[in-house]
């Protein structure tokens, strides 16, 4: 058994399947050498050539030189542009392309200037070049496969699979096409060299040159070059093939000389061979040796109907039309042109088209050269075809799905196994088209497939802007979310305070409807208790202890603040006796307090808070029964008491030496007894107003903790065992009039910060009292009253009768006065 | 004779236990999660994503085809997609209920000149194939416009053209221009 090698130089053949042997007529154009034909007037490159898209360097009016880079660009298969001769770029435009199609594609119209003066070419040694460089420049010299396919060189020489076999094509199997041939015999030299650079690149173990044996000529003279290159020894042979179309084609010709089938959808670098053409081989050695970008190409200009038929170098983008009748070309009536072979060209409608780099042949056959247009019959199944497909398909089954466009069915059938060779029409009997019809099924195919692609394309984009949606409306939700809460939070100090005012009104309505009760309960308590302390001593004893719990809650409180501010507008001389009186009574009744309570002691507290210069002061007593708990509490209770008011009896003190701060405290002071009787009076008529007071009392409690700057004045937990239905537990008065005065305000508040805690922490107390005391209506006198002198004025004059009004009035506006408060304590927050 | 049909019975028994077991274990083994007959059906949707079926995208029509609408309903899918849902449902094919598409494709075109930059096009678009922001000119990538139409609508200058995708060399299909290609005569050899 021999090695594939060896095989290989025996030069051993393999059969490939089908095929067809029509007639040749190649001496028709391959008796004379390759001549040149004059330089046309008007040259159209198509921009780009091969790749998808490039760059125009150029501008109209622009000089340019033959050889000049016209594009640039990137992308895998892009090759740059040349300029074909130099001239003048006139115009940029869509022209007709050489393309079965006839389209229109951007193109460069270059004016030659009939000197065709070549632009600086880089000649180099290939020798001196690396492997890289060579490919490199094979790539800017814009060489692409001369068989016809244009398929960029320099990616078929930069494969990544290992080579062992080059197969340089010079087999040309069509009929009527002799630019290789006559190549071949006239530039075997400049050919091989082309190899060597190939060889080098590749460094394969075997050069196969394959030529068929109607082309004995070109045989001998690549025999020839081939035993005086420098190739290896042994390492290239020309191998003569027979006969047989389409054996030139790249899969065809692999298997008749290695007798490998390149699978379907495979490269034949996967197999290790690379196949190159023999006018592929030529350009690289021009663009290696000389520099020279690909610009011209041998084309065989043939047919009965050009009288000096035969193979011309022809610059790339020399309009058909041009070279035709550089050639005697005389057009039949109904002339088709073709560009290409017989079997694998198309038609071209537009002679003005470009010859490119893939052009070989353009053939202008008279009337008696192709067969008549013949009617289409049917297909008999003859099974001629299938006999003659090369690729080994069932051309009369992929004739019938494609007839009937069942494209998915004759792709089923491998229908892009079909090289488009024509052998099937060749022979069909029946003159049907077929090639034709796999045309059209594989672009509707290819349509397909890209339409495919774009659907799932637009899918993605679709559920991608679905989920852009869906997440652009969650990021808002959240976002408003966020916005609210954080509103809420802004909001969130007044909403305490409207909660817990809404807990302390329905405290107040449960203490209010259960107060009555309570307090019978208390009379009847305390009645019993001074009747006969022995019997309801357990029980009073409880309720005392209840109620002293409530009432040292009640104590500490001193939310109330004093400003020790200067008020001007007080006119202390009006006042000072007045005041002097009053601190006279408050001194008295601190001693009356302490008195009581040294008395006293363990039985009576009585906490002497408000201080009135009417005549109604209100001394509260707390009456607790004897008890030994209830005593100790008490005292406890006392001694916070007794402490406060020595507080409150300092400040007067001082307030004493300082006539204005007194005038206001007691200025505040009567406001608040005002308020207090006015509460008084209210609470009794008027649960609702009592729950009101109740929370604008928190109000201002919180907002005076925050701005107190001294003083907590009077609160007074008191536990009337008196005849009075409410018990007054805390009345938060006002030292001073806030007076609602910003200025005072703003003044005290740096003072204020060390009590800042303290005052906080009673703010807390207050309100936690409010919430549980259940006998509690706090009521709060709100001071802040503008005009506190007159204030005070009248109620030293108003009698007992005028002073009911009088104290509505005054709740009202104290009201509105808190809620003020209130706000701007919010806003101080 | 008894016996055997005890035999029988008992054979019989043993092996629809068995074959249950095989079942049982293979429908829980083999379940097919959601219905396969969605994603063919969305496979074969030209997925324009155009609502001209009714449905919010072609997904959502997939899954109503799935559970028995019609199949006629997809205009730029023409006669041969409502063909193949037909076949693939397993229902007779029926006429398009709108006015099939032309067969040739469309993409929208802004013009740019006119467009005042409401960006309602773009909340149109289903496919996110214009570009632009508020006050600023938009246009159409034409690579992704699936040419549903939507965008025309909402425009309140009418400056959106629907335009035939341009035929190039890369889509040009040979039945548009059909050439004939002719063989060399034998008879020429001959003379």
């Amino acid at each position: 058994m021999l090695t594939l090698l060896e095989q290989l130089d025996k030069g051993s053949l393999w059969q490939s399947p089908g095929g067809i042997h029509p007639p040749e007529l190649k001496q028709l154009s391959n008796q004379q050498a390759i001549s040149r034909l004059p330089l046309a007037k008007q040259f159209v490159v198509p921009i780009p050539q091969v790749g998808e898209q490039a760059r125009l360097l150029v501008d109209v009016g622009q000089t340019v030189l033959k050889g000049q880079v016209l594009t640039e660009g990137n992308g895998f298969i892009y090759l740059p542009v040349h300029a074909p001769t130099s001239g003048t770029v006139t115009a940029i435009k869509p022209v007709a392309s050489n393309h079965a199609s006839g389209l229109p594609v951007l193109s460069c119209i270059i004016d030659a200037d009939g000197n065709d003066t070549w632009c600086d070419l880089i000649v180099s040694e290939p020798s001196a070049l690396t492997n890289d460089e060579i490919i490199s420049k094979i790539k800017l010299a814009g060489i692409a496969g001369m068989g016809g396919a244009a398929f960029p060189t320099h990616i078929k020489l930069n494969t990544a699979s290992e080579i062992d076999l080059v197969i340089i094509n010079g087999v040309e199997c069509e009929p009527y096409i002799t630019s290789d041939d006559r190549l071949m015999r006239e530039h075997s030299d400049e050919i091989l060299k082309g190899v060597e650079i190939i060889h080098r690149l590749l460094n394969p173990q075997r050069i196969i040159i394959a030529i068929e044996d109607n082309k004995p000529e070109a045989a001998e003279a690549m025999q020839q070059a081939i035993n005086h290159s420098k190739l290896p020894a042994n390492s290239a042979r020309v191998t003569v093939i027979p006969t047989k179309y389409p054996s030139g084609g790249e899969k065809q010709l692999i298997q008749i000389i290695t007798g490998k089938e390149v699978p379907s959808g495979c490269l034949p670098s996967q197999l290790g061979i690379v196949v190159q053409n023999v006018g592929t081989a030529f350009a690289i050695q021009d663009a290696i040796y000389y520099g020279k970008p690909l610009v011209e190409r041998v084309v065989t200009l043939t047919g009965k109907n050009i009288h000096r038929p035969g193979n011309y170098w022809l610059p790339i983008g020399t309009p058909v039309s041009t070279a035709l009748k550089l050639v005697d070309f005389s057009p039949s009536s109904d002339q088709k042109l073709i560009i290409g072979g017989p079997m694998m060209g198309y038609a071209i409608n537009n002679a003005y088209v470009p010859i490119l780099k893939g052009t070989n042949c353009i053939l202008a056959p008279s009337n008696d050269e192709i067969s008549p247009d013949s009617d289409e019959k049917a297909c008999i199944r003859c099974g001629e075809c299938a006999i003659a497909c090369p690729a080994l398909l069932l051309p009369q089954q992929l004739f019938w799905h494609a007839k009937a466009e069942e494209y998915d069915k004759a792709a089923s059938f491998n229908l892009q196994d079909c090289i488009e060779c024509g052998c099937c029409s060749y022979v069909c009997p029946s003159d049907i088209p077929l090639v034709e019809y796999y045309r059209i099924a594989k672009s509707a195919l290819r349509v397909e497939a890209e339409e495919k692609v774009l659907a799932e394309q637009a899918k993605q984009r679709f559920e991608a802007r679905l989920q852009r949606l869906e997440d652009e409306k969650l990021a808002r939700e959240a976002k408003a979310k966020e916005a609210a809460e954080k509103r809420q939070a802004n909001m969130k100090s007044s909403d305490k305070d409207a909660v817990a005012a809404a807990m302390a009104r329905i405290a107040a309505k449960k203490a209010a409807q259960s107060n009555d009760v309570n307090q019978q309960t208390d009379i009847q308590n305390n009645q019993a208790v001074s009747d006969s302390v022995n019997k309801k001593s357990a029980v009073s004893a409880a309720i005392a202890r209840a109620k002293a719990k409530k009432a040292a809650q009640a104590t500490p409180p001193p939310s109330s603040a004093e400003n020790n501010t200067l008020q001007q507008d007080n006119s202390i001389g009006n006042v000072a006796e007045v005041s002097m009186s009053q601190q006279d009574r408050i001194a008295a009744a601190v001693a009356r307090a302490k008195a009581k309570k040294a008395a006293q002691h363990n039985q009576v507290i009585t906490s002497d808070v408000v201080v009135n210069d009417s005549a109604s002061v209100s001394t509260l007593e707390i009456d607790s029964t004897v008890n030994d708990k209830k005593a100790k509490v008490a005292a406890a209770i006392a001694k916070a008491k007794a402490k406060k008011l020595q507080q409150v009896g300092i400040a007067n003190d001082t307030d004493g030496n300082e006539l204005a701060d007194v005038s206001s405290i007691t200025k505040t002071a009567v406001a608040s007894s005002i308020g207090s009787e006015k509460l008084v009076t209210e609470s009794k008529t008027d649960i609702g107003s009592l729950d009101k007071k109740a929370r604008v009392a928190l109000a201002i409690a919180k907002a005076k903790a925050k701005k107190s700057p001294q003083g907590h004045d009077r609160t007074a937990a008191d536990e009337s065992s008196s005849s009075l239905p409410i018990n007054l537990n805390t009345q938060i008065s006002n030292g001073t009039s806030t007076s609602s005065d910003n200025e005072i305000i703003a003044d005290a508040e740096p003072e204020n910060v060390e009590q800042d805690k303290k005052a906080r922490i009673a703010a807390a107390v207050a309100k936690a009292k409010a919430k549980k005391l259940q006998q509690t209506e706090s009521s709060n006198v709100k001071s802040a009253l503008s005009d506190i002198s007159t204030r005070a004025s009248q109620t030293e004059n108003v009698d007992t009768a005028a002073l009911d009004k009088k104290a509505k009035v005054a709740a009202a506006v104290a009201k509105a006065k808190a809620k003020k408060l209130a706000q701007q304590a919010e806003k101080k927050d | 004779m008894m016996t055997s049909i005890f035999i029988a019975v008992a054979v019989l028994t043993i092996a629809a236990i068995v074959f249950g077991i095989i079942l049982g274990f293979a429908a829980d083994k083999f379940k097919v999660e959601g219905n396969p007959i969605i994603d063919q059906v969305e496979a074969l949707l030209p997925q324009t994503q155009c609502g001209q079926c009714g449905y919010p995208g072609c997904r959502p029509y997939a899954e109503a085809i799935a559970n028995g609408d019609k199949v006629n309903k997809c205009p730029p899918g023409g006669t041969a997609t409502m063909e193949k849902l037909a076949e693939l449902m397993g229902v007779e094919p029926e006429p398009l209920n709108q006015e099939a598409q032309e067969a040739v494709k469309k993409v929208a075109y802004i013009r740019e000149d006119e467009c005042i930059g409401c960006t309602k096009c773009i909340q149109a678009c289903p496919v996110d194939a214009i570009l632009g922001a508020g006050k600023l000119m938009h246009t159409v990538i034409a690579k992704d416009c699936t040419g549903c139409d939507l965008c025309v609508e909402p425009c309140p200058v009418d400056c959106i053209d629907m335009l035939p995708v341009e035929t190039t060399l890369k889509n040009w299909d040979w039945k548009l221009n059909a050439i004939p290609v002719t063989l060399v005569s034998e008879s020429l050899e001959d003379r």
